[in-house]
């Protein structure tokens, strides 16, 4: 991506589609109603749109962030799949860990698999853990599974053999054979060559779910694209990274939560622009609060679960509570005060939307006076407040007032949010106190500065484009392709472990190098980065880190930082081995805000009686100011509300707020 | 005074979380595949009482235990700051030998503790007669090593030789130590935490909501039970044997519901038995603790509160409350989920619509133990649990290939097994048609067969291969479970509870039992399926 070419990043969201794009250097943005139906149609629409306005010379480029594949999942709307594994292991997809959600509920149920038992068909042929053959897999065994697929007719076919990821050899022969038959086949130790066989069963299956709905998503986009000239369409992956259309059609799986990742990503643009590197991010939305840590670059797992079904391919570690927007609250029969997970949605809402009959978090922000007066969007969507105030008054229970009941609603809400933050935090060994809370999402605003005092989190970024935070990271994002192997093998010194892996990073980057190529990026503008797995042999997780210096060295230190505690004297392992190749895109630049003359006074909107909990039961008159014009350089100081089309911004009293060259918010306690 | 709803609910999901943390630290730390595969540990926080306050999701069977270990604790010792104390003995608050538990008092800079915070691990081997310490003893000192409570740390520092004395009487020392720091950085984690939780919210509030949260988790648990009929409700339910020839053993139990209280009394119970299923007192109480919790909400924390309302009685001397020098390794994994069978056999009678039919009723533990040519030679001992069918819920089949009641540990990856022991997996399937037949249909039992590539001593503990899984309101009884061994081509059966030294070759296969069916059959022959 080139500043003077246009590019267009979009996200699909369950009601719009946002568009983001650079043209001759600016930035555009736009907004398109989704098509849930036909998510392909407002990805155009919002393309044509562009077109119209922007001229296009030469090549050109989009971007695509979508949940398409996240919402087959969470539909079982996918394809009839079958699945050929190692005779002996046909259940594996079905018993999983044998182990079941919830402990104490009787009734508890697990989701079906994804390939009925008729299509989990056992292959003759067996592999070692040394990578040996047993069992040979016999032409005449190909032969017979073909008939049976051929009969049975699935729409795609997974292949995942145990050990295959030693010797994938069955595994590609009767890949052959299938493909050659005309049937979509997904290879195991294609998608996920690591060891664990139901995580890896389970990842291959859902690519071969997603397969055939996710071809005729991107081929829509590509060929309409492929009219408007010289184009190249790219994919938004879970990891954060961008890959051309060509290569992402054949893994949907990687890319099943790349709107999150555009999120953190985006986050992570605007907060570079402002200068910070160590970043907990928080997307707070109807129903659920998304956290992720940005240390210059995001966390990664390979152990996420979508569905309930685990994929065990990189994505960013998102750690996502059920406390949103329309959380219920309510009074359990021990007289605790409960919110979430429980949601009202958007249909029937909270009360203050006008048909929801439980209070929610944003009714407990209504009655403090926390929301804009005229109602949300702009004044498009009016709230009912004499409603919710009667609604909390019927449910407060032995609660002393409504505006008690409120700030107890926001204060459970925001326990359920810093037990997000500690989880990915103090629980992996870093303090709060090192990392700048970026926080968006339609209530993030309203929530960070007493997160952010509770985990003594210094300071708060609201970043600027809060609605389009995502596109934004999509249009930001680099090209990367993340490459894996597993060896496990145990380490005796770092020289022989050096000695012994060198061939299979050298393999690994080749294959990564022309990746690359074929995405147009040629060599020498690939950086490449060697990574390992290890553990002390015995244990069964394993920490990531950078294999280009001395890793068993690092590996111990980041023992330590992560659990407390480490033994050089103890034996280590490689278990596997990763090459991550970037493309790196050009840095995103924003527009920069004028820093015109004017006053505060100038953006003020309103003046109103609002009650900022942990500071006393008395409302304080507090200024409403518009986000839109506020100036560059400007300091507001708390208490404050900052209103903007999307999203609040609570600004608490000993709070100030600085608007910085961008329009981001900063926000830090002042001292008293 | 009384509780705020909002602080109290703040303290709820501050204690939750402190139980939580302490069980990542835990579970990533670890050496064994038991703990680091199979979670089989749980971490829980206490009062300065000893009652417990919350415990992390883990083990159901360690519910009801883990308080019995830190009374034991504190009764027995002196512990001061910085101390932490080991124990395993099942007489002196432990459950079986293989579980280890760390108690650690946390005095935030009070005189008295203020809080315990204790972890609990399934170590693989304790020593004993046979590899894995799950044997086929008579008493309990051939069942491996005892621990009474003792100062595993004083004032943060390790005591070497409690750690020498232990480390010298197990088959696999290097991971011991490796599991027993992952416990010990358990408890640091949970001490850290409350001591920044008393920083912020002080003293005087915390020990304050420490009972209200208890008396909370008990108003919760006495709305439940004012919800069921009022009555006595009498069950009976047996194990197959005792491992060296006696049996079948009752188990019988009365459940009195009256006035929000209820009181399970197991009279009539059979005596302790020769073998190694007896159950301790606190692993019945866990069993009567995970059924009644069952009852309510899965938000509902697990505090000691919950079970003020509830009365225990076990005879002493009997099978659910044994007395030294009885063996006692398998009543903590099979006797513990046939007291939950027996009890929710009573249960249905008051609450015919809600309880399930029958589960599998075992664990299936499975030990190998020998020495490791993949790894010079160096000694190793595997544990395994097997899951089996779920019985069939009113209006829900069971669920297939699952663990059920008192444990939820995972299994251990074929990829993973075979890389780091001598054995191959030829077989991990699902067991056809053993679900008992019903309205709703009992899940299947779990097929699986392994070939040992080395001389190994294998150890069997397994119920429900006599006496099967029963069904409900006129639904079939789940299939019992089988186990066989085929040596050079010879097909020999294996009883459920046996140890045998198996030559390189034998193949050993396990069915384990199917669960009951509910509601008569509506057709002839399998009833609805999931699938």
């Amino acid at each position: 991506m080139s500043p003077e070419r246009l590019a267009i990043a979009i996200d699909t969201g369950g009601t719009f589609t946002d568009c983001v794009y650079v043209s001759n250097g600016r930035l555009g943005l736009l907004k398109v109603p989704s098509t849930p139906h036909e998510p392909s149609v407002s990805v155009l629409q919002a393309i044509w749109e562009v077109l119209r306005r922007e001229s296009v010379q030469g090549a050109w480029e989009i971007r695509i962030g979508t949940t398409v594949g996240t919402n087959a999942l969470l539909e079982r709307r996918g394809a009839r799949v079958a699945l050929l594994t190692t005779a002996g292991f046909e259940d594996v997809l079905e018993i999983g860990r044998q182990d079941r959600p919830r402990l104490y509920d009787w009734m508890v149920t697990r989701p079906q698999p994804l390939v009925e038992r008729r299509l989990r068909l056992g292959v003759r042929e067996r592999v070692d853990a040394r990578g040996r053959v047993l069992v040979g897999l016999q032409a005449r065994e190909v032969e017979r599974l073909v008939r049976l697929l051929k009969a049975r007719k699935p729409e795609a076919v997974a292949v995942c053999l145990v050990f295959s990821f030693l010797l994938p050899r069955h595994e590609q022969r009767l890949g052959q054979s299938l493909r050659r038959e005309g049937f979509p086949v997904c290879l195991s130790h294609e998608i996920v060559p690591e060891f664990r066989e139901y995580e890896r069963t389970a990842t291959t299956v859902a690519n071969a779910y997603l397969l055939p709905l996710w071809k005729k998503y991107l081929g829509r986009i590509l060929q309409q694209a492929s009219q408007w000239g010289d184009v190249r369409v790219q994919v938004m992956q879970s990891n954060g990274g961008i890959v051309d259309a060509s290569m992402a059609a054949d893994e949907p799986v990687r890319s099943v939560l790349s709107g999150p990742a555009g999120g953190v990503l985006g986050a992570r643009a605007v907060a570079r622009l402002a200068g910070l590197r160590r970043l907990i991010t928080l997307d707070m939305g109807g129903t659920s609060t998304d956290v992720a840590v940005v240390e210059d670059e995001p966390e990664m797992t390979t152990e996420a679960r979508v569905a309930d079904i685990p994929l065990a391919v990189p994505m960013l570690q998102i750690h996502s509570v059920g406390a949103g927007g329309g959380s219920i609250a309510r009074l359990d029969a021990g007289g605790a005060l409960r919110v979430g997970p429980e949601s009202a949605g958007a249909d029937p809402g909270p009360l203050c939307y006008g048909r929801g009959e439980r209070p929610a978090v944003t009714d407990a922000h209504l009655v403090l006076g926390h929301l804009p007066p005229d109602g949300l969007l702009g004044g498009s969507f009016p709230l009912d407040a004499d409603r919710t105030w009667k609604g909390l008054e019927r449910a407060r229970g032995p609660l002393k007032s409504v505006e008690d009941f409120a700030v107890g609603i926001l204060r459970v809400a925001d326990a359920t949010m810093e037990k997000a933050i500690r989880v990915m935090t103090v629980e992996r060994g870093r303090d709060p106190r090192d990392y700048t809370l970026v926080a968006f999402g339609g209530a993030g605003g309203l929530h960070a500065c007493w997160l952010a005092a509770s985990l003594r989190i210094p300071r708060v970024l609201i970043p600027v484009y809060p609605g389009a935070l995502s596109a934004l990271g999509i249009l930001s994002a680099d090209v990367v392709r993340d490459l894996s192997w597993t060896v496990r093998r145990p380490v005796k010194t770092l020289s022989q472990a050096r000695a012994e892996l060198e061939p299979v990073f050298r393999r690994l980057e080749r294959e990564g190098l022309r990746q690359m190529r074929i995405q147009g990026w040629p060599a020498d503008a690939v950086s490449l980065q060697r990574l390992v797995d290890m553990r002390y042999v015995g244990q069964g997780y394993e920490l990531t880190v950078d294999a280009s210096g001395d890793f068993v060295a690092a590996f111990h230190r980041a023992h330590r930082q992560r659990y407390s505690y480490a033994d050089p004297a103890w034996p280590t392992e490689v278990v596997n081995v990763r090459v991550r190749c970037m493309g790196q895109a050009p840095r995103l630049q924003l527009p920069r805000r004028s820093a015109q003359r004017g006053t505060l006074e100038d953006a003020r909107l309103d003046r109103r009686r609002v009650i900022f909990p942990g500071y006393g039961r008395e409302p304080r008159w507090t200024p409403f100011y518009d986000r839109e014009r506020l100036q560059a350089g400007w300091r507001i100081p708390g208490p404050a509300v900052i209103v903007e089309y999307s999203a609040t911004t609570l600004l608490p009293p000993n709070w100030q707020a600085h608007v910085d060259r961008y329009g981001n918010l900063l926000l830090e306690r002042v001292q008293a | 005074m009384k509780p705020d709803p909002v602080e109290l609910e703040i303290f709820k999901s501050l204690f939750h979380s402190v139980a939580e943390e302490m069980g990542a630290a835990l579970r990533r730390t670890a050496f064994s595949p038991n703990i680091k595969e199979r979670r089989d540990y749980s971490c829980a926080v206490f009062s300065g009482d000893g009652e417990v306050l919350a415990m992390g999701d883990h083990m159901p069977v360690h519910l009801g235990s883990m308080p019995l270990s830190v009374s034991a604790a504190i009764a027995e010792l002196d512990l001061g700051p910085g101390d932490i104390a080991i124990l395993n003995d099942p007489y002196r608050g432990g459950t079986h030998l293989p579980d280890i538990t760390l108690v650690m008092p946390v005095f935030a800079g009070q005189r008295t503790p203020l809080f315990y915070v204790a972890s609990r691990a399934h170590h693989a081997d304790v020593g004993g007669m046979q590899p894995g310490s799950m044997s086929l003893a008579r008493e309990i000192y051939q069942e491996g090593i005892r621990i009474g409570p003792l100062h595993l740390v004083r004032r943060g520092r390790l005591v070497q030789e409690v750690v020498e004395l232990i480390l010298s009487n197990v088959r696999t020392p290097r991971e011991r130590e490796g599991d027993l720091a992952a416990q010990l950085a358990a408890c640091r984690t949970g001490e850290r935490r409350l001591g920044e939780m008393v920083t912020r919210y002080g003293v005087a509030q915390t020990r304050r909501y420490q009972q209200f949260l208890l008396a909370y988790s008990e108003a919760m648990m006495r709305d439940a039970l004012r919800r069921l009929p009022a009555g006595r409700f009498r069950a009976e339910d047996v194990l197959d044997d005792d491992g060296l020839g006696s049996g079948p053993l009752r188990l019988k139990v009365t459940l009195e519901l009256r006035d929000g209280r209820a009181t399970v009394d197991f009279t009539g119970t059979a005596p302790q038995c020769a073998g190694n299923v007896n159950a301790v007192f606190a692993i019945t109480y866990s069993a009567v603790f995970y059924v009644f919790r069952c009852l309510l909400g899965e938000e509902v924390p697990a505090t000691a509160g919950l079970m003020r309302p509830i009365r225990v009685l076990a005879p002493a001397g009997s099978l659910v409350n044994a007395e030294p020098p009885a063996a006692v390794a398998g009543g903590n994994v099979e006797t513990s989920q046939r007291i939950v069978d027996v009890l929710l056999r009573a249960l249905a009678q008051a609450l015919p619509d809600h309880v399930p039919a029958a589960s599998q009723g075992t664990m299936n533990n499975l030990t190998l133990g020998g020495r490791n040519p993949l790894r010079n030679n160096e000694p190793f001992v595997y544990y395994e649990t097997i899951a089996g069918g779920m019985g069939a819920r009113p209006g829900l089949d069971g669920l297939n290939g699952i663990h059920t009641h008192m444990t939820n540990s995972l299994n251990t990856p074929v990829e993973v097994l075979e890389h780091e022991l001598p054995v191959r997996v030829r077989r991990y399937g699902l067991r056809r048609g053993s679900g008992g037949a019903g309205r709703w249909r009992g899940g299947d039992g779990i097929v699986r067969e392994i070939e040992l590539l080395a001389e190994m001593q294998m150890g069997l503990l397994a119920e429900r291969r006599r006496f099967r899984p029963y069904g409900l309101a006129g639904g079939q009884p789940g299939a019992p479970g089988r186990n066989w061994v085929t040596i050079a081509g010879r097909r020999e059966p294996l009883p459920a509870k046996c140890s045998r030294l198996l030559p390189p070759g034998a193949v050993l296969t396990i069915e384990t039992p199917g669960g009951g069916g509910w509601g008569k059959p509506v057709r002839k022959g399998p009833g609805r399926r999931q699938d």
